[in-house]
């Protein structure tokens, strides 16, 4: 049994559930033979890797499907080993370059030359092209993206690029101009709804459309998420009912613990604590840019429309030290005691004027 | 010639012996050639340390010696070399001779002669051998504490000294033969002829008691075995030492006590040759002295420098106060190389020793630069000044600091209130900012601490908290430290860039520290317990867990951000039954977490007195190596991770799972079948 996550990923074109319109394209796209580097980007969630995966399927057919994971060694120039991770059928192989961390400009120099190399060897009745698959693009060195628009030209004939990614702010300009950009919004929450009922339907499930919608709204309309969260409350009761407690994930939980107690005691002591959560939270595998995402939400939500602004432009300052410093738990503490700091300010001046 | 030698004995400050004659050669401008010969002669005894208080011109230590080893001979040697006190270095005439008069402190020497009398009373003699372990810096007064307790209690002290020459412990001819062999190989059997000495002098101080001298009218059968010098195969081969130990434990019968100085660098004699396991296996005892204090070394030194001018009326100039805390100051410690240098600056031929002086000048600079309370305004070229500078530079040593003391001289920032004229006061609005004198200087600190930069700040932020009373200042001062990470971020101006970084730090939070801002309200705070830095361990956790997960769930083929965030936690409330045994149980560690339970403060692993630097700094966290260095972590994480949560969690949610799914066991064990288990993408 898998995830329903998995179970019901439309696997072709026409099976998608939202953003017809641009499914059309792509399929008009790909029904001429050929195709640009593509650079697809949107929110998590939103199914770009589904829309890729259906358009690989477009292109070869139902061999694309046949994948086998594959763990590759590169040596770099400098004799470095670097071990990395890919997924790959006969028609296309997928890699995150940046688990290679610093050396990911060797990872995709030498995997995109190794595949391009290999030609079809039946191209009558195939592509003459491979496709590279290239995710999280924008967590990319600048080095490794330099590296891949030379790349990109070189191997042009034998192989297309299609580039993954959040947010395109962090590709450089040449890559962008390249590339096809395919952005994929996030569906809306009728969308979200109507994919759960449906999926809910072929479970043989009764999804009361209140849950459904409220399921929608928690999750922020990141699909994958709300599949998730709806399986998790079929598991935590079934029948379904509309009012039913949506689980949340512990992490978020113990999020909102820890802005709670920021809020309702601001010293020292109470630094050390949040101090201790904070590191609780990062043995989780809570990548440090996403708590801070997290407190910020979770603080605005409790202090006055007066601090709002200043804490969201401490945030922004102390996440962008936290992308430039290489210890991050020295930027969520600085965030966490300015703000107490701030809020401990109004509070007082509160009081003082409700005295007087 | 004598230039020659002086600079030999100036840059290495343990051949205090030589010191000696070579001054006082020279106050009595006595011919050189005089001065020459007595050094050849001196030559001899090759080792400074024990030998200074070897010296010793009570009738009863050249016999003892003559009992115990074939060195003696050297010994009789010095003894005849010096014949009237002026020669004698203030360090030999000067010893102290009972308790009133060491300069340790009371309740070390307490602790020692507590050990000394239960372990030499006669009941407890028979039970098996019984060893103390005295550690501390150079010069710490350990040998003398003993030696003073020997003269106070009564007993005889029975010492190891290495033997230069092999061939004077063997009996036979042969193996004579067998040093000049080539076919042996000449290192490794000094090396065996030395452990074996060791150990058979080890067994005849056990059995056997001193023999008795006719002049020897105290005949006590009380005694200790003293070692300070340790045969360097020891030092290769600590187990080789480690053995001996346990036999002499089995059948010794008077106590042993062996002497190891530390140094601060790291590599501790006494850790290698004494670690904490044997230690506790053999029950071996460890006192560890403190340098000495400045004041009890500033009344060694009055008290020398009154008797010694009373003495000499008038070949002596006695140096004024201010000097002689100048030396106190610079020696750090260290009564011994104290009390040469005292006796250096107090020699009266200036003119020489001036120009001895301008041969090595640049030398020991570093020393210098302790700041002491010295009027700096006076003018340079006032000729007490330099003279005091001199001394300073001659008598300083390379000071160091422990960790445990760095980090409290920056987190406790002692302060010096000044007077108003002195310094301007800021303007009005700024007066937050005004601070009094700092005491401290925050990058000699650092630089002291034997640490880099940025790892001493990572202490720093460990730690800070305690000491700041108010949330407006631990604002700052985590803005500070912040700024400090920023600092260093860049790659290729970090080298730079280190040093700025931890002065940012360093200099941050003292400054943020409104609370201990003047000097006259700095008492409130107490002593607060030191600890480790947590976030190596809970940095590398996350990189081990992010890993993990990758490696574990690569069939979903999703970012990491998504699979950390989404998949793991709500797998984690999923019971979805597919998943193998490793998945599930990185899932019961990960994907929970401890709800509804508020945390105390984590476990921490506190930071001892005396602790070195035991974690290293792992470069940029990418490397494999860096688990080789922390080896007290991978042994067990938990001790120092999220609490109690985090192992208490998982077993509890072990409990729970339904009986259909397979027990979740070690994650490591199962991650090569991991890889052969997921072949195909989509199972559908």
């Amino acid at each position: 049994m898998s995830l329903w996550v998995d179970k019901y990923r439309p696997t072709s074109l026409a099976k998608l559930d939202y953003h017809k319109e641009q499914a059309n394209k792509l399929k008009n796209l790909v029904q001429c033979g050929d195709f640009p580097h593509l650079l697809v980007y949107g929110p998590s969630g939103a199914g770009k890797k589904t829309r890729i995966m259906c358009l690989l399927r477009e292109l070869y057919g139902a061999g694309v499907e046949k994948l086998r994971i594959e763990h590759q060694s590169i040596t770099a120039p400098s004799k470095k080993k670097i071990e990395i991770n890919t997924v790959a059928s006969n028609y296309h192989l997928e890699v995150n370059p940046s688990d290679a961390g610093n050396s990911d400009r060797v990872v995709i120099q030498e995997l995109i030359k190794t595949m391009a190399q290999s030609q079809q060897i039946q191209s009558s009745t195939q592509r003459e092209f491979k496709v590279v698959l290239l995710t999280e693009v924008d967590r990319l060195t600048k080095d490794a993206q330099h590296a891949l628009r030379r790349t990109m030209e070189k191997y042009m004939s034998t192989c297309r690029l299609i580039l993954c990614c959040n947010s395109m702010s962090k590709v450089i300009s040449p890559i962008r101009s390249r590339c096809l950009a395919v952005r994929v919004p996030l569906p809306s929450v009728e969308e979200v709804c109507s994919v759960l009922t449906g999926i809910c339907k072929k479970e043989g499930l009764l999804l009361p459309a209140e849950l459904a919608r409220q399921i929608a709204e928690r999750s922020g309309r990141n699909l994958r998420k709300a599949l998730l969260m709806c399986e998790a409350c079929r598991v935590q009761q079934y029948p379904f009912s509309a009012d039913q407690e949506i689980p949340e994930t512990d992490w978020e939980v113990y999020l909102r613990e820890t802005a709670n107690a920021i809020v309702s005691q601001q010293s020292p002591q109470r630094l050390l604590e949040v101090r201790a959560r904070l590191y609780e939270l990062l043995t989780h595998c809570i990548p440090p840019e996403v708590i801070m995402r997290g407190l910020v939400t979770e603080l605005l939500g409790n202090c006055d429309g007066h601090l709002k602004g200043e804490v969201v432009q401490m945030a922004a300052h102390y996440e962008h030290r936290l992308q430039m410093g290489s210890k991050a738990i020295y930027h969520l503490e600085a965030f966490v005691a300015k703000f107490m700091a701030i809020y401990k300010k109004f509070m007082e001046d509160g009081l003082d004027n409700l005295m007087f | 010639m004598s230039k020659l030698s002086l600079r030999g004995t100036a840059s290495s400050g343990k051949l205090n012996s030589w010191v000696e004659p070579s001054f006082g050669g020279l106050t009595e401008s006595s011919g050189l050639s005089d001065f020459s010969q007595k050094k050849g002669q001196r030559s001899g005894e090759g080792k400074g340390k024990g030998q200074l208080f070897g010296s010793d011109t009570s009738s009863k230590r050249p016999k003892k010696r003559r009992a115990d080893s074939g060195a003696s001979d050297f010994r009789s040697l010095c003894i005849e070399v010096s014949p009237d006190d002026q020669d004698e270095p203030w360090v030999d005439k000067h010893r102290p001779c009972s308790q009133a008069e060491l300069a340790v402190h009371k309740k070390k020497i307490e602790e020692v002669e507590n050990w000394i009398r239960t372990h030499l009373d006669s009941k407890t003699i028979h039970k098996g051998g019984t060893i103390l372990l005295l550690t501390g810096p150079s010069g710490c007064g350990k040998t003398a504490t003993v030696r003073v307790l020997a003269k106070e209690l009564d007993y005889q002290i029975q010492e190891w000294t290495n033997p230069s020459i092999v061939s004077e412990f063997r009996t036979d001819d042969s193996s004579f033969k067998d040093t000049f062999d080539p076919n042996s190989r000449f290192n490794s059997f000094q090396g065996t002829s030395q452990t074996g000495a060791f150990q058979e002098f080890l067994l005849r101080a056990n059995k056997y008691n001193c023999l008795q001298m006719s002049g020897d009218s105290l005949a006590t059968d009380r005694k200790i075995i003293l070692v300070e010098d340790f045969p360097n195969q020891f030092y290769r081969k600590p187990t080789c030492l480690h053995d001996i130990l346990r036999r002499f434990v089995r059948t010794g019968r008077c106590p042993l006590v062996f002497i190891v100085s530390d140094s601060l660098s790291g590599d501790r004699g006494s850790r290698l040759l004494f670690p904490k396991e044997v230690q506790e296996e053999l029950k071996i005892s460890n006192v560890s002295f403190n340098p000495i204090a400045p004041t009890s070394t500033m009344k060694v030194l009055s008290r020398i420098v009154a008797i010694e001018a009373g003495k000499s009326g008038g070949t002596i100039s006695a140096p004024d106060k201010a000097a002689l805390e100048l030396l106190c100051s610079g020696s750090s410690g260290d009564i011994r190389s104290a009390i040469n240098s005292l006796q250096f600056s107090s020699l009266t031929d200036h003119s020489l020793e001036k120009s001895l002086w301008a041969a090595k000048k640049g030398k020991s600079t570093a020393a210098s630069r302790k700041a002491g309370p010295k009027p700096k305004a006076k003018s340079r070229s006032s000729r007490s000044v330099d003279t005091l500078e001199g001394s300073q530079a001659i008598g300083g040593k390379d000071a160091s600091l422990f960790l445990f003391r760095a980090l409290g001289k920056i987190l406790y920032c002692k302060r010096e209130s000044f007077e108003a004229s002195e310094v301007p006061r800021l303007p009005g609005h700024l007066s937050e900012h005004q601070r009094d004198k700092l005491l401290v200087d925050p990058e000699v600190v650092v630089e002291r601490s034997h640490m880099s930069g940025e790892f001493f700040t990572l202490y720093l932020q460990q730690n800070y908290v305690d000491f700041f009373s108010d949330v407006d200042d631990v604002a700052r001062a985590s803005d500070y430290l912040s700024d400090a990470d920023c600092l260093t971020a860049e790659w290729s101006s970090r080298s730079t860039m280190l040093g700025y970084g931890s002065s940012v730090a360093t200099r941050g939070l003292i400054h943020a520290n409104s609370a201990r801002a003047k000097a006259d309200c700095q008492s409130s705070v107490g002593f607060k317990p030191l600890h480790k830095p947590h976030w190596l361990l809970v940095n590398k956790k996350y990189r081990e867990n992010c890993q993990a997960a990758q490696s574990l769930f690569v069939s979903f083929c999703l970012t990491p951000v998504g699979l950390q965030t989404e998949l793991v936690p709500y797998l984690a409330k999923l019971n979805n039954p597919m998943r193998n045994p490793a998945q599930i149980a990185f899932l019961q560690d990960v994907g929970h977490l401890p709800l509804r339970k508020f945390p105390g403060r984590l476990k921490l692993e506190a930071l001892g007195d005396k602790d070195g630097v035991l974690l290293h700094e792992d470069s940029e966290g990418e490397d494999p190596a860096s688990e080789a260095l922390h080896p007290k972590e991978t042994t067990d994480p938990d001790s120092g991770t999220g609490a109690e949560p985090t192992p208490s969690c998982s077993q509890e949610a072990g409990a729970e799972l339904p009986m259909s799914q397979p027990q979740p066991t070690t994650t490591e064990a199962l991650l090569e079948e991991e890889d052969l288990l997921i072949e195909e993408y989509d199972s559908d």
